[in-house]
This record gives C-alpha cells, sequence and structure tokens, in this order.
C-alpha cells in the first residue's frame, strides 16, 4: 500500500525506472524470440524430413560441407531405410538482391515446397519463394552469373525459405562447386536408427552421420547463435540493473527524510528494505508486461517487414516467457539491493538535527 | 521511568556532554532547555535511544537500553516523538501517516485520537492539504498513537504561532497528566509554565 503510494508521488523518477526495465527486457525478449525462431526454422528444416543426416567430416556448418551426392544409391539399399534426398544450401546475390538463400535439392524433395503458380523447376529453372518474388515481376533471373528462368513461386512453413530460391541440385552443384551439402535419410523403424547410422558411417570415411535430433543439439551454428543471443542478454540484464541501481539511488537519497521518519517510529531496516523491494518489484512486473506486448507486436511485424525476406523470425515460447520474467525479478531485486540497504540505515537522528534544538 | 548515569558524548575528539545523572519519573513535563550547542539534541537522541551515549549508561522503565534486543519495536511500543518540522509523509493521508506509526492493535484507536485531538474531520486529507498547527497536531496524534510511556519532542513549536503553540503545549500537558512522560527540547521559554521538571544544559552540563 505504502509502496504504491509513494510510486505514484515520485511518477517521474518511477517512469524513468519502467523506461529501463522495459527497455532492457525488451531487449532480452526480442533477441531471445529471434534467435530461437532462427534456430527452430532450420531445427525443423532438418529434423521434419529425415531422420539421419550425412555431412561432411570435420566441417562444422553445412554451407562448407561436400558430400558424395552417389551415395544416396548405397544407402537407400540398406534395410529400413524408407528415403533419401540431398540438398545443397547456399547464398548469393540474386538479380539485385545482394544476398538470398539458394536451395538445391534433389526432385524427390520439391514436394516440401507448396507451389502457389507454376511448376517444379526443370534444368537451368528455379522457383522462388514467397517473399522472394514480390521483388521480382521479371521471367527470368540472374543469379551468380547465370540466368535461369522463373518457373514458378512456392510458399514454405519456414519463414527463411520464403526469402530464397530452389533449384535442382545439379544446377546448384555447378553454382556452389559441390555434390551435396547434406544428405538426409528416412527411415521406416523408429528403433532400427542407430543400426543404420553404422551401417552409413561404414559406407565412406569422409562422411559424418548423426541423427537429425543429435545434429541439432551439437550444431556449433546453433550454439554460436546461442551464445550471442546469451551475451547480448546478458549486457541488456547488466544496463537494466545499472539503470534501476542509479535510478532508485536517486530516489533513496531525495526519501531520506521519509526513512528517517520510519526508522524513528521504529520501523524496522527490514520494513524499508522490503517496501523498496516491492517498489522496484511492481514496476518490473509492470515494465515486463508492457515489454511483452510490445515484443509481442514487433515479432508479428517481422515477417511482414519486406526488407528481412522473412529471414528473421521471433518465436517467444511460455520458456522464453518465463526465463525473461526471472531475469526481470532478478533484475529489479538486485538493482535496488544497495539502494534499499543504504535507505534503511538512514540515521533518523537526521529529523533532529535539521530541527537544530 | 528515565535514569541517566553518568552519560558523556564525543563527536569524534569533541566532546559535547559531560558526565551527565538525572532521573525523570512517570508522568513528569520536563522541559529541556538551553541555547543552541548546549548539547539538548545530542541529549534528546540519547535520552530517545536514537543515539548510543559514548560513555554512561541509560535506564528506561528499568530497563538498560544497551539490554533491549529490539530496539525498533521498543522504541514503537514505548517512545512517541514529535519534531519541529511535523516529518508527516507527503503522500500518505493523515490516517495513514498515524497507522504508519501504530501497532496492530492499536490501528483501531485512530479514530479516537484524532477526534480527543479535534483534527477527526482531517482523517483523510493530506498534508499539503491542511494548515501548519494541523500539520502539527497530526504528529502529536501520530506520537500517542501507541500510548507510549514518554514522548520526546524536539521544538514542536518552533514552526508554529503562538495560538497554535499553545495548543500543542496542552496536548502535551494532557498526555503528561494521564501518565505519559514527556521530555521537551525547545529555545521557548513558554514550556515553563507547562513543565513540572526543568533541566538547563549549557557547554554540555546541567547548571
Amino acid at each position: 500500500m505504502i509502496s504504491l503510494k509513494a510510486l505514484t508521488k515520485n511518477r517521474f523518477k518511477s517512469l524513468l525506472i519502467f523506461s529501463s526495465i522495459t527497455i532492457a527486457v525488451m531487449a532480452i525478449f526480442l533477441i531471445s524470440s529471434v534467435s530461437h525462431g532462427i534456430i527452430g526454422m532450420y531445427s525443423k528444416m532438418i529434423k521434419t524430413d529425415g531422420d539421419i543426416i550425412i555431412t561432411q567430416k570435420g566441417i562444422s556448418d553445412t554451407f562448407f560441407s561436400n558430400v558424395d551426392i552417389l551415395l544416396m544409391d548405397k544407402i537407400e539399399k540398406i534395410e529400413h531405410v524408407s528415403s533419401s534426398y540431398a540438398m545443397i544450401v547456399g547464398a548469393s546475390p540474386i538479380g539485385h538482391i545482394p544476398i538470398a538463400g539458394i536451395y538445391g535439392t534433389t526432385a524427390n524433395h520439391f514436394s516440401h515446397y507448396k507451389l502457389s503458380s507454376g511448376g517444379y523447376p526443370k534444368k537451368n529453372e528455379v522457383i522462388l519463394g514467397t517473399n522472394i518474388a514480390k521483388q521480382f515481376s521479371t521471367s527470368d533471373i540472374n543469379i551468380g552469373n547465370r540466368e535461369f528462368k522463373i518457373s514458378g513461386t512456392y510458399s514454405s512453413e519456414i519463414g527463411f525459405e520464403e526469402g530464397g530460391v530452389v533449384m535442382n541440385i545439379e544446377d546448384a552443384g555447378k553454382l556452389f562447386n559441390r555434390s551435396a551439402s547434406f544428405i538426409l535419410v528416412s527411415c521406416d523403424s523408429p528403433s532400427e536408427i542407430d543400426e543404420i547410422v553404422k551401417k552409413i558411417s561404414a559406407l565412406d570415411s569422409e562422411i559424418e552421420v548423426k541423427t537429425t535430433q543429435n545434429f541439432v543439439k551439437e550444431y556449433n551454428q546453433f550454439k554460436i547463435i546461442e551464445n550471442s543471443s546469451f551475451v547480448i542478454s546478458f549486457l541488456a540484464f547488466a544496463m537494466g540493473l545499472m539503470g534501476i541501481a542509479s535510478v532508485m539511488s536517486m530516489i533513496v537519497n531525495s526519501r531520506k527524510e521519509e526513512f528517517g521518519i520510519m526508522r524513528a517510529l521504529g520501523k524496522s531496516r527490514l520494513f524499508i528494505i522490503k517496501n523498496l523491494f516491492f517498489e522496484t518489484l511492481v514496476m518490473s512486473v509492470s515494465a515486463y508486461l508492457f515489454a511483452l506486448v510490445l515484443s509481442l507486436g514487433i515479432l508479428a511485424l517481422l515477417p511482414h517487414i519486406e526488407m528481412l525476406q522473412g529471414y528473421v523470425n521471433g518465436t517467444l515460447s511460455l520458456q522464453i516467457s518465463l526465463y525473461v520474467l526471472f531475469s526481470t525479478i532478478l533484475m529489479a531485486l538486485f538493482g535496488s539491493l544497495i539502494p534499499a540497504w543504504i535507505a534503511s540505515k538512514t540515521d533518523p537522528i537526521l529529523l533532529i538535527n535539521q530541527g537544530c534544538a | 521511568m528515565i535514569k541517566v548515569s553518568n552519560i558523556s558524548h564525543f563527536y569524534g575528539v569533541e566532546q559535547v556532554l559531560y558526565d551527565l545523572s538525572f532521573e525523570i519519573k512517570s508522568g513528569e513535563f520536563l522541559f529541556l532547555s538551553g541555547e543552541s550547542g548546549s548539547g539538548k539534541s545530542t541529549l534528546l537522541s540519547i535520552l530517545s535511544t536514537l543515539l548510543k551515549p559514548s560513555k554512561g549508561e541509560l535506564l528506561i522503565d528499568g530497563e538498560s537500553v544497551d539490554k533491549i534486543s529490539n530496539i525498533d519495536y521498543f522504541r514503537q511500543s514505548k517512545i512517541g516523538f514529535v519534531f519541529q518540522f511535523h516529518y508527516l509523509i507527503n503522500y500518505l493521508s493523515v490516517y495513514e501517516n498515524i497507522a504508519l506509526a501504530a501497532l496492530e492493535d492499536k490501528k483501531q484507536n485512530i479514530n479516537k485520537v484524532l477526534g480527543e485531538l479535534g483534527i477527526a474531520e482531517l482523517s483523510s486529507r493530506y498534508p499539503n492539504e491542511i494548515s501548519g498547527g494541523q500539520r502539527q497536531r497530526v504528529a502529536v496524534a501520530r506520537a500517542l498513537i501507541n500510548e507510549p510511556k514518554i514522548i520526546f519532542a524536539d521544538e514542536p513549536t518552533g514552526s508554529l504561532d503562538s495560538k497554535n503553540s499553545t495548543i500543542v503545549y496542552g496536548l502535551l500537558q494532557n498526555a503528561a497528566k494521564k501518565g505519559t512522560t514527556v521530555v521537551v527540547a525547545s529555545h521557548d521559554m513558554q514550556i515553563e509554565n507547562y513543565a513540572t521538571q526543568i533541566i538547563r544544559l549549557k557547554d554540555g552540563q546541567i547548571l
């Protein structure tokens, strides 16, 4: 009660704390959501279409991996293997766009891309994702100094695929000078997956074979994204914490007389600390809710920003929301710890000394 | 009620109180007088448990202040304060200011105390909505709410006109008549008319 009244009394300073928490929380929300979104999309792309992934041994990034596509024939002969497809993932200037994703795939994987118009690509043809298609009105397109005919457009559940182009794997191979970035294998019996992994590994000493689940867990790029996200979130947390601490110090200083009165009236130091904690907590939780709404708005807008071509998508899960709520509460408690401690030590004698009896 | 034994106090190397000893009985109205710098503020701070003396012992109600384990509760339950400036919290109403000081079982008496002091109608007003004299009466109500054994008043009329000063002294005198020990530090010699005991200080010593 006292805390809520104190907040309304110190409106300007409360607003400063509210703003610094909102900005910090929004930064944590957005960076966490976007990094989870990117990881989520790429994981989904790999996990939904296969149980096992084959990449070049010792190459940490699928962009630089080169696997012999001819392995597919041998793999499909292994018992319990139901299907396989190969893919090249790369990036290149496309027409006037400086960089966009290129997905070269075997024909048996074209159905993954839902045609919105036209037909699947034949030799020297491409289909364009919904987002990138908005930027081209011609029937031909220049990719890596080669001309391709646009045979259609497609949509995909995976945001960044809509900002790229799909072509057959042979054309992509010529563009990027490789056979396949990776091969994905589907099995008809989940219990046989480990055995199949062993059998595929035995086919070629230059390949690395993993279940898609393990691949996603261990993929270095995801770890880099996660670590970067953590570092940026931590910096935002630290900035928010310092914002709270500095404004709370100002508040405590301007309310010294009030804390002196409380101490003289016999209120304990804990009473003052608890009240200041509660004030910060109320502001923090309000700022958290406000930042949550703003972040949801921004994340909903991101896929519609043409410039981003669907590459930046965010996923705001319950887990992220709880993690950010926990961070916000920690920020509030740590940020107000020292100011509250100082406030509780206010010597009530100052009230008598000001009177100069 | 209050027993002061050989109390001295230093601020750094400067001695401000010299070996003071005296007693104040229950229901006394003590006037602590003296010039600025005589040591009144320091003695009042020590008597009200806000300041620990450098030497000597203070006994309140037979209990050595040094040995009280929960000094905050002791202060809240046994001591009331009235300061020169009302020191009410601006964002709390009159009622809430008194409730802040009140022990749980005394909160029910707030309206009764306000009534006795003739300020019941101010209950929902805020300090900046009432006059200086009314604020000081609220401060007295706050000091009385827990039915303390002692009230310490530091220049309680320092910012009031003579009419309001008389009202405040009257309220403190009534409290003393009901058995509360009242200790007032002031320059105002008008208190002599109300006091039952006077201690005059000069350069940290009792005259």
